[in-house]
């Protein structure tokens, strides 16, 4: 493939490449910063970012909602139902991975007073 | 340092990916998604042919979920239920005698307009939330979805007009018996079908079905759908109390 190709796939792959831009904003996220809340932030990116992709992927030019409504024929082109559903399962765990990091977070604010992850550190082996 | 190297190993995960997403199938071209698969075989084509007859719904996407995906989202809703479980070993229960010197002013400022606008709101938001569960089958929407927008009423109702005053429009006697719905009645109508004598979830299998009534299966569905949606209110409702924290400055 030469540049110009590639340069041309990127462009029919958009969302693709956005989700995987996404991804690494997220994956940088998680592992520069220091504050435990920004960490989680960096996670839900990266969630997000695999969201985007699957539902892409099951994107079909053309293709209707997967809802039988009047005047639809059988001949109709849906869009690939099974990413969808797959991702309403993620979003419900993501939130409620979330809820259950935020609430342990709240936790370590109450005793350590901080949600540093350096100063955590050197809490620990204090 | 540090910043450095994690920014150049960053770099190097991006030019890979960028270059496997690249080489990936063009976006939304029919013939190389595997919706077709080969004739006669593959999962996609008889969820969308066949699903609205045999598990009641017009949406597809909702027939997969409560059935040809049961055991997933039977798992998933004790999943919400868990985090709720969790969320409240972790922080306990909001205290019945708190004492409200600190958290008698909500977070937003008292203000005439907000308080007007969210109680003008607030029965539309929820009488939305209820149709998208209701219609969870027929159209957009479900049971999660419809029972995430009910929450997210709930919560801005908490946030505007403060806890003291919330904590007796929301008390916890009444709502502690709706957490658990959406698990427990995902189990009951999956136990029905063990009663009568096939195997669990049996209903939502496209053989059973068949032999029976249609509208039973429907009806399943929406007695799911709904107790999903009470459930997860009910559930995030919970959560967002028991982060509630007296604030210290």
């Amino acid at each position: 493939m030469n540049y110009m190709q590639v340069i041309d796939k990127a462009g029919t792959n958009f969302n693709y490449v956005i989700a995987v831009t996404l991804f690494i904003i997220g994956l940088y996220t998680v592992v520069a910063k220091d504050n435990l809340i920004k960490k989680f932030m960096g996670l839900n990116i990266m969630e997000t970012a695999c969201f985007l992709l699957y539902i892409s992927m099951g994107a079909v030019k053309g293709g209707k909602a997967p809802i039988w409504t009047e005047g639809l024929k059988k001949s109709t082109v849906f869009v690939n139902p099974i990413p969808q559903a797959l991702i309403l399962t993620g979003i419900v765990v993501a939130v409620s991975t979330t809820a259950l990091a935020l609430s342990l977070m709240i936790k370590i604010y109450e005793h350590c007073e901080t949600l540093d992850a350096e100063k955590l550190k050197r809490l620990e082996t204090e | 340092m540090r910043k450095v190297v994690v920014l150049c190993s960053l770099l190097i995960c991006y030019v890979l990916l960028l270059f496997a997403v690249v080489n990936m199938p063009s976006m939304g071209d029919p013939d190389s998604i595997t919706i077709k698969g080969p004739p006669g075989r593959g999962a996609v084509p008889r969820y969308l042919e066949k699903g609205a007859e045999e598990c009641g719904g017009e949406n597809i996407i909702t027939d997969i979920i409560l059935n040809y995906r049961g055991y997933d989202t039977n798992g998933e809703v004790t999943v919400i239920f868990t985090a709720l479980i969790g969320v409240l070993a972790v922080l306990n229960r909001e205290r019945k005698k708190i004492s409200f010197s600190d958290m008698e002013q909500s977070p937003v400022k008292h203000s005439v307009i907000v308080y007007t606008i969210v109680r003008i709101l607030l029965p539309f938001i929820f009488i939305f939330s209820l149709y998208v569960i209701l219609f969870g089958e027929v159209g957009p929407g479900g049971g999660f979805q419809g029972g995430t927008i009910a929450a997210a009423a709930a919560i801005i109702f908490i946030l505007v007009f403060g806890y003291s005053y919330s904590i007796g429009k929301f008390p916890t006697s009444w709502r502690i018996n709706f957490e658990g719905i959406a698990p427990l009645t995902f189990i009951a109508m999956g136990l029905i079908g063990l009663f009568l004598g096939k195997n669990y979830l049996t209903f939502m299998f496209p053989q059973f079905s068949h032999t029976t009534n249609l509208t039973i299966a429907r009806s399943m569905l929406m007695i799911i759908e709904i107790a999903i949606g009470v459930g997860g209110a009910f559930i995030f409702t919970s959560i967002f109390f028991a982060m509630q924290r007296e604030d210290r400055s």
